[in-house]
């Protein structure tokens, strides 16, 4: 009967999307399993009240001026103080910039088995998490043979809840933080101007690569993944050629992505590009090389000159009533 | 200054994996080993700092690996202006899984009072993304993730990380672990000469019983690795006419796959 904490990560007063993809997949193993999911909330418990419609059976919150800013330190010992006084079996805690900053700290505080990007979560006795490896060349099931595990979720691995939960009483716990005082600490955060969608987040993506020829012509990505509410991401070559900075990199040395449409333009498919895309669940490609690797990792391809099936493909999409 | 240097030797981005059927065990022989390549950045940061501080910065390169490890240690640390090498060469230890790298590491650390702790943002081989966090928790002390520009100050230090659509600035006192993204820097290639001068530097191997340290325990295991997901062949929409190719796949899209 294990009992699963998941870790309610909010912005700007709103739960991530991820948080609550944890959650339903937390309920629906134990509503196999027995056992209680408790989603639990630092700062700010705007999300909390949502908690219980999203599966959980119960909310733990924690606040405090500690929480006002984000560091390491004090969220891994909020939540180290939280494990030691319910003891939960499994801690989740998305594969978000935040999550993968403090998951790690947190596991070793714990002593605690930890397995990053998860996809997949089982418990026959024991928790079995699937990742992949090797930029998803690969899956390992991993086998939890420690009493506690903190994983990280991939967001988008797992559907919300669709079972109709019940509100969830809450309750606080008290985080430990008595005058502690964090080595470091976020003192500032820069987002970029144009509020675009992130790609790690994004449903679906829409890729450039070299095939543009030139920088200016990324603007047909950009155009495209608008019409189509995308992100807009890349291949390597054309990040390391300037035209787009490398927090569009899609691939093995850059962003893993799993979408449900990735449209790839212009891109050969090089193993370092498929690494960080393979796993998307459609995949389309419009190259001139029928011969291109991509058309052997798409689903739907198009064998011909980007610079006429991108802009025909925006205004198809845009007619779609 | 005292800069520490983190290195890990993993199969090259081209590898493939090749796997007949799901199993227990990952077929690695014939993987071609390289430095990890975020690790090529904090290698090229911690000789960027020396560079900058002249001779008062001492930088170590730290690996747990096997004697393959040593030609990485040689050609992509020493040769590119580390001084110095250890490794811990722990058969019990090849594949282990993050925590007992980082207890390990931690232990070689404790040794020298580093102001300075890089590491790579990830391991390509297994995706972890956790020695760093973890090491900078078993040393208590400041870290600062997937780093794109890092600032040195007396005592203190200054971060940039990578977050989602955007940035994160981190402000925090040394020492500190800092993992290292694309972007930091443009790494060096090392220079035939130096990799030869590199063999004259001090290296050290070291075990767990050197470290006063028993081979931690693994907290996981890997019972099965299996291929991706297969994927149906490609459907290829005729493309003669491209606007007709576009609405045949937008219709594609939205009634077959029912993805838009
Ligand atoms: C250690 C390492 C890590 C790497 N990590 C990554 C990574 O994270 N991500 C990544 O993407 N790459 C990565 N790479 C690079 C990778 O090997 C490839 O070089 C890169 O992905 C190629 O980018 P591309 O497909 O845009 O360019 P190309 O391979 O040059 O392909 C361009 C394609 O465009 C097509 N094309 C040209 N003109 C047109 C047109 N008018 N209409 C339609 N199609 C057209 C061509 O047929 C071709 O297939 C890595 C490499 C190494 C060694
Ligand atoms: N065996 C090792 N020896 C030295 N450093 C390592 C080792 N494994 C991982 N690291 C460091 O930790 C980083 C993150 O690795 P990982 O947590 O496995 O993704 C790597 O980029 C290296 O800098």
């Amino acid at each position: 009967m294990p009992n699963i904490a998941v870790y309610i990560e909010q912005s700007g007063g709103t739960a991530k999307k991820v948080a609550w993809q944890m959650t339903a997949e937390a309920r629906r193993l134990v509503d196999r399993t027995g056992g209680e999911v408790w989603a639990v909330v630092l700062g700010d418990a705007a999300g909390a009240a949502e908690a219980g419609r999203h599966g959980a059976h119960r909310v733990f919150t924690a606040s405090g001026d500690a929480f006002a800013r984000y560091d390491a330190e004090t969220w891994t010992r909020a939540l180290a103080a939280f494990v030691a006084a319910r003891r939960p079996d499994l801690l989740l805690v998305g594969a978000t910039a935040t999550g993968k900053d403090f998951a790690p700290r947190l596991a070793a505080r714990l002593d605690a088995a930890c397995v990053s990007d998860c996809v997949g979560l089982d418990f026959d006795g024991g928790f079995r998490l699937r990742r992949p490896i090797f930029a998803g060349k690969c899956y390992a099931e991993v086998a939890v043979e420690a009493p506690v595990a903190v994983a990280g979720v991939r967001p988008n691995a797992f559907p919300l809840f669709a079972g109709g939960g019940a509100d969830a009483p809450a309750e606080s716990f008290d985080p430990g933080l008595g005058g502690f005082a964090p080595h470091a600490a976020v003192v500032e955060t820069l987002t970029s101007a144009e509020k675009k969608i992130e790609l790690t987040e994004a449903e679906v993506i829409v890729s450039g690569g070299r095939g543009l020829k030139e920088a200016a012509n990324y603007q047909l990505i950009e155009t495209l993944a608008a019409a189509m509410g995308a992100a807009a991401g890349a291949s390597r070559a054309i990040v390391d050629a300037g035209w787009v900075p490398h927090s569009h990199q899609v691939g093995q040395t850059g962003k893993t992505v799993s979408p449900k449409l990735y449209v790839a333009v212009g891109i050969s498919g090089a193993i370092q590009h498929l690494a960080g895309m393979s796993s998307s669940k459609c995949i389309v490609a419009i190259n001139k090389d029928p011969n291109a690797p991509i058309f052997k990792a798409a689903d739907y391809g198009i064998a011909a000159d980007l610079f006429e099936v991108v802009p025909a493909l925006r205004d198809a999409i845009a007619a779609l009533d | 200054m005292k800069i520490a240097v983190c290195v890990k030797q993993v199969p090259d981005s081209e590898t493939r994996i090749t796997l007949a059927a799901p199993g227990p065990e990952l077929d690695r022989s014939g993987f071609t080993r390289v430095l990890n390549p975020y690790d090529a950045f904090a290698v090229e940061e911690a000789v960027r700092i020396k560079e900058r501080l002249g001779a008062d910065c001492e930088i170590t390169a730290v690996t747990i690996g096997s004697d393959r490890a040593v030609e990485t240690l040689k050609k992509d640390c020493l040769a590119v202006g580390c001084d110095r090498a250890i490794r811990v060469n722990e058969p019990a230890l090849e594949n282990a899984e993050p925590l007992q790298t980082a207890k390990v590491l931690a232990a070689v650390l404790r040794r020298g009072a580093y102001d300075l702790i890089l590491t790579g943002k990830q391991a390509i081989d297994d995706d972890s993304a956790q020695v760093g966090p973890m090491l900078a928790e078993l040393l208590d002390c400041s870290q600062a993730t997937v780093v794109t520009k890092l600032e040195l100050g007396e005592g203190v230090f200054t971060a940039t990380c990578e977050i989602e659509g955007g940035a994160a600035v981190v402000r925090g006192s040394l020492p500190a672990v800092v993992t290292c993204q694309k972007g930091l820097n443009e790494p060096r290639l090392p220079s035939l000469p130096n990799i030869m001068k590199a063999g004259m530097k001090p290296q050290e191997t070291l075990t767990c019983a050197d470290l006063g340290l028993e081979i931690p325990a693994a907290r996981t295991r890997v019972t099965t690795y299996s291929p991706p997901p297969p994927r149906a062949a490609c459907r290829m929409v005729a493309a003669d006419d491209p606007a007709a190719a576009a609405r045949e796949l937008a219709r594609l899209l939205r009634d077959e796959a029912k993805v838009i």
